[in-house]
């Protein structure tokens, strides 16, 4: 598909067209960067917080556990057309939540997050780790529940600080949870939909500021562009492949 | 395991973590229990701006304004019958279409991944690793780039506007191939080489094996039906008829400007499509947490 011409109907083989015309095309660079920076600022921001928020749910009263987690799960399970309505609320460019609860109280002017190309992706950010922080921290904590006990009380021997306890018994055993949350979060930032509509409903935003690879696609399918949408996500493949192969990588020598 | 005494945190770690919890909790249930109280709400209400800034916290003032705009002044359920009585969607409709086709896009998708991911994980064939980067770019690939190729198999078919249209490519994931693929590598190679001695043939053999897996198999069922449950593009393309779609094309309807839905109604239609979810992870969560455990740390 990607060897053929635009248009619905009559595609015709065009050879290597699709790709000339993206290696000169501005946004479709931007869109990958922007879909770097957006996916790799969520993951280092959810992985170290959900980590903590487990740990945090091992050590609460076990009677309210079912429900913390379940509270933190929530956002996991709405559609994301539920979402983009509750987000407008939060992100609004003066009377949102963020901006009268913490943007103002510290003496910095209302930021309009939705439009401000200097924000857009901030947002975007914050919008994920909001989304699948609880979904990634049940994934952890239901790895830390398969940790022997007896780990721990061997670890109790040598060690009494919590500390030494998480770094040389969790955080090891961890390990394939942890490559786990990691890819699916990698694949969510580059190839799923669902983050950029919520927000921008499928568009880059002002500038483009906000503009990620797989908003690029959609709008090439939405004006019909097949063959510039299936080059583009081809064009991804290599990048996908190679860090998925990293993955497993790290998967073989360390699990 | 009862005897962990010394590795049971203590009672001051236990009110510590949960203080240190309760901020992350609000942050996340905020936005929802704003979204349950603007069920009762008018226009007027809903869109009242939240304007707090210049007070501060230790003011009566700001907790009242942050009040105003949080609970309805009143009660009222016209909003929910007007939904419920199909004012605006023919709900019940869109909501059993929704039901209907995600339990059976569950349960495809269960059973033909099952059986791929048993025989990438235990059977040798030609050509199986090609056949897994297939499974992969599965993943991979948007699913927008699929939509037009799709749409004119299903007019072949003559499946469109029919539900069947949405069921059936609503089986295929390369995710839940991968999974049993992991799940199916856990079983100990014993086990299937006894039942092949007995002379069972291999179809056997798998349906013994999926009573060893059951957690795993309702786990995969539950997250399938999830996804399922928010698929918004292909039943888009397929459905035409309103009374055949599903529920987020209902509430992307719901939520469009020119239809002039009050915004009530809009938030009784996202809290009722959140329920059956939420009900599900509610009720099977252990289950779905204990299958997890086993399977990520080993």
């Amino acid at each position: 598909m990607s060897l053929e011409s635009n248009g619905l109907g009559a595609e015709e083989f065009v050879g290597f067209e699709n790709y000339y015309a993206l290696a000169n095309d501005e946004r479709y660079f931007k869109s990958i960067s922007n879909s770097f920076i957006y996916t790799f600022a969520s993951a280092f921001l959810i992985v170290p917080l959900s980590l903590w928020l487990a740990h945090l749910l091992q050590s609460t009263f076990q009677r309210l556990r079912p429900f913390l987690t379940f509270g933190l799960l929530l956002p996991a399970l709405t559609p994301p057309s539920v979402l983009a309505t509750l987000f407008l609320m939060v992100f609004h460019g003066r009377e949102g939540l963020l901006n009268q609860l913490f943007i103002l109280p510290i003496g910095l002017a209302p930021i309009n997050w939705l439009k401000d190309p200097n924000f857009i992706l901030l947002g975007l950010v914050l919008q994920t780790v909001w989304r699948w922080t609880g979904f990634m921290t049940f994934f952890i904590m239901a790895g830390m529940e398969g940790i022997p006990k007896t780990y721990y009380e061997a670890a109790k021997l040598v060690t009494s600080s919590r500390w030494n306890q998480f770094v040389y018994v969790t955080l090891p055993q961890l390990r394939s949870v942890l490559i786990f949350v990691s890819i699916y979060l990698f694949i969510d930032g580059f190839s799923l939909f669902s983050g950029a509509f919520i927000l921008l409903g499928g568009s880059g935003g002002t500038a483009d500021a906000g503009l990620l690879t797989i908003s690029y696609v959609f709008q090439k399918t939405r004006f019909f562009e097949y063959g510039s949408a299936a080059a583009i996500s081809i064009s991804l493949l290599p990048i996908m492949l190679f860090s998925l192969y990293v993955f497993i990588f790290l998967r073989r020598r360390y699990v | 395991m009862k005897n962990l005494g010394s590795l049971k945190p203590s009672s001051l770690r236990r009110i510590v973590s949960t203080l240190l919890l309760a901020p992350f909790l609000l942050a996340v249930l905020y936005p929802f229990l704003w979204m349950v109280f603007g069920i009762f709400k008018t226009n007027h209400e809903f869109f009242q701006p939240l304007r707090i800034w210049p007070m501060k916290p230790h003011n009566l003032e700001y907790w009242k304004g942050l009040a105003d705009t949080f609970f309805p002044n009143e009660f009222n359920f016209i909003n929910i019958h007007e939904l419920v009585m199909g004012k605006w969607v023919p709900f019940w409709d869109v909501f059993a279409n929704s039901m209907v086709s995600s339990f059976c896009q569950a349960l495809g998708a269960v059973a033909l991944s099952a059986m791929a991911g048993y025989a990438f994980a235990r059977l040798k064939f030609k050509f199986k690793n090609v056949y897994f980067v297939f499974v992969l770019a599965l993943i991979l690939v948007p699913r927008q780039l699929f939509a037009v190729p799709l749409f004119s198999w299903l007019n072949i078919l003559g499946l469109n506007d029919s539900i069947f249209g949405i069921i059936l490519p609503g089986v295929i994931t390369g995710l839940g191939v991968i999974y049993f693929t992991q799940v199916f590598r856990k079983i100990p190679a014993e086990f299937i080489q006894v039942a092949r001695t007995c002379g069972a043939s291999e179809f056997r053999v798998f349906l013994m094996l999926l009573s060893l897996i059951w957690p795993a198999i309702l786990s995969y069922g539950m997250i399938h039906f999830v996804l399922a449950w928010h698929e918004h593009l292909l039943p888009m393309l397929v459905l035409s008829t309103e009374s055949h779609q599903t529920l987020p094309l209902a509430l992307a309807k719901l939520y469009d400007v020119s239809q002039r839905t009050p915004q009530g109604v809009q938030m009784a239609a996202s809290t009722f499509s959140l329920i059956p979810t939420a009900l599900l992870f509610a009720l099977c969560h252990r289950k779905f947490k204990s299958s997890l455990s086993d399977m990520l740390v080993h």
